[in-house]
């Protein structure tokens, strides 16, 4: 049928081959990790300690909610019990310093190295229909590996993570700071932007769960695509 | 002709430029009162110094428009303390309330409540953010803290903090920037009304810029310190002893 699209691709791979990432790349990539963990964690206590979401500036016990996390089968009470946000509030923002700080660095090194321009930048050719069709139709066959295993990143690879460095993190950034009464004190336009504090609440909160579907299937490509090589050419760059 | 300025005379005048540069620049605006230990302590750094360098224009937290209050607005925590001195003057309208204003002011003294009402007052519609994630936004009336302050005869060279406590056993140290703000105010009045006991009656702070917790009720008393390091476990305030950030501006 369209062998003629699968042909101007590179051969499927027999096997995996490793990539070779940079310093800037492995390094960053590690901290985030961690960073992000913590964030993902502690973010989670703060929310149980409050677990409902509203919209607009004002939301308290007793005001409409979006969301009710007893609706789903969790009381206040026990969701309390479950979450510590003392710890959650001082590794939340602890991490959210690292978190912000290694991205910087990660997007100044590559920006600086042109490792964005080289190796992200999707090229003029890979970004036709018939391309991103194939690649689609083959990351649900479970064949991904014909377009990261050889050792340079897919076109859709390319567009979700540039989308995510510089879109969805800042947005993620933006939403958790528009909630602090110290910056939005600084900054109002914060409130404007998002509808409210307590909007901003809950759109931090529905990108946390974007940002893990994010990861889960970001961990089921490796997998595909030859995890214990993936991950050995993250830490080794071989 | 002007004669041309010695070198000595020049060198002189390095240290009173300092001087001048330096006002307002202390440590006490950019670091709290005691730095935790490791990652944790140098991330609090970040986020005061980070806030205190945005807010330098002491800009004004965001004023809301009268159909965003919150009426009745929400209670939490405490709304009645139990303390017997706290009871009787609640059960006399707070008639018999005074504020003492002691320690580093240059004429320490106590108001009445009728005192601090009779101050040039402040009225501000603004959000109450709390540290737990609910916010709710309310009509503030009251005195600004600077005023009441300056009806002491202001503070002297040597104050750094001011030390708030309350009638159920909390305290806060807050540091003069934070105290210089026009919206820093000892509120009296509630959306137009009293300030209701359960929201802290007779008086309570408002810091706008700063989590609820650092917005104490059911206020005792007011002290100037040069220092936190007498007060409770020394870092500054009764919920930083307990581990929470000292600066709760996040």
């Amino acid at each position: 049928m369209d062998s003629a699209a699968i042909s101007e691709l590179p051969p499927p791979a027999a096997t995996t081959k490793s990539t070779a990432h940079p310093y800037s790349v492995r390094i960053c990539h590690w901290i985030n990790v961690v960073a992000c963990a913590y964030l993902l964690v502690s973010g989670v206590h703060i929310l149980l300690d409050f677990p409902e979401l509203y919209w607009g500036n004002t939301g308290y016990r007793g005001y409409p909610a979006v969301f009710r996390l007893a609706d789903w089968g969790l009381s206040w009470d026990a969701a309390g019990a479950l979450g510590d946000r003392r710890w959650g509030r001082n590794y939340h923002f602890t991490f959210a310093w690292v978190f912000l700080i290694n991205g910087l660095v990660y997007v100044g090194w590559n920006l600086y190295s042109r490792h964005f321009r080289d190796q992200m930048l999707p090229a003029r050719n890979e970004l036709t229909v018939a391309r991103i069709g194939t690649e689609l139709r083959d990351h649900f066959r479970w064949a991904a590996r014909k377009h990261s295993s050889s050792g340079s990143y897919g076109t859709l690879q390319k567009t979700s993570y540039l989308i995510l460095i510089f879109v969805f993190v800042p947005l993620m950034t933006l939403t958790g700071i528009a909630q602090s009464p110290g910056f939005t004190a600084a900054m109002p336009w914060l409130l404007d932007l998002f509808g409210g504090r307590q909007s901003a609440r809950t759109l931090h909160t529905i990108g946390t769960v974007l940002l893990v579907l994010f990861v889960i299937v970001h961990v089921l490509e490796v997998v595909a695509a030859g995890f214990l090589i993936k991950v050995r050419s993250m830490i080794t760059g071989k | 002709m002007s004669k041309p300025i010695s070198r000595r005379k020049w060198l002189a005048s390095v240290p009173a430029l300092g001087g001048v540069l330096l006002t307002g620049c202390t440590r006490e605006r950019f670091v709290p009162p005691r730095v935790r230990g490791g990652l944790i302590g140098a991330a609090d750094v970040l986020t005061m110094s980070t806030n205190r360098l945005l807010l330098s224009g002491q800009q004004l937290a965001r004023e809301f428009p009268r159909s965003e209050i919150a009426d009745p607005f929400p209670t939490w925590n405490q709304t009645n303390p139990r303390n017997e001195e706290y009871q009787r003057h609640a059960s006399e309208e707070f008639r018999n309330y005074r504020l003492p204003i002691t320690g580093l002011v240059q004429r320490p003294r106590e108001l009445s409540l009728d005192e601090i009402k009779s101050l040039p007052a402040r009225t501000q519609i603004t959000a109450h953010v709390c540290e737990q994630g609910w916010s709710a936004i309310g009509e503030w009336t009251g005195a600004p803290l600077h005023s009441v302050l300056e009806a002491a005869g202001g503070v002297t060279p040597a104050a750094r903090y001011v030390v708030i406590d309350t009638f159920d056993r909390w305290y806060e140290g807050y540091d003069l920037f934070e105290v210089a703000h026009p919206q820093t105010i000892l509120a009296y009045g509630l959306n137009g009304g009293d300030l209701p006991r359960g929201n802290g009656a007779p008086l309570r702070l408002r810091v706008e810029r700063q989590c609820g917790y650092k917005n104490l009720k059911f206020l005792r008393s007011i002290q100037v310190v040069d220092s936190m390091a007498g007060f409770g476990k020394g870092t500054g305030g009764t919920n930083s002893d307990f581990g929470f950030h000292w600066y709760a501006g996040v």
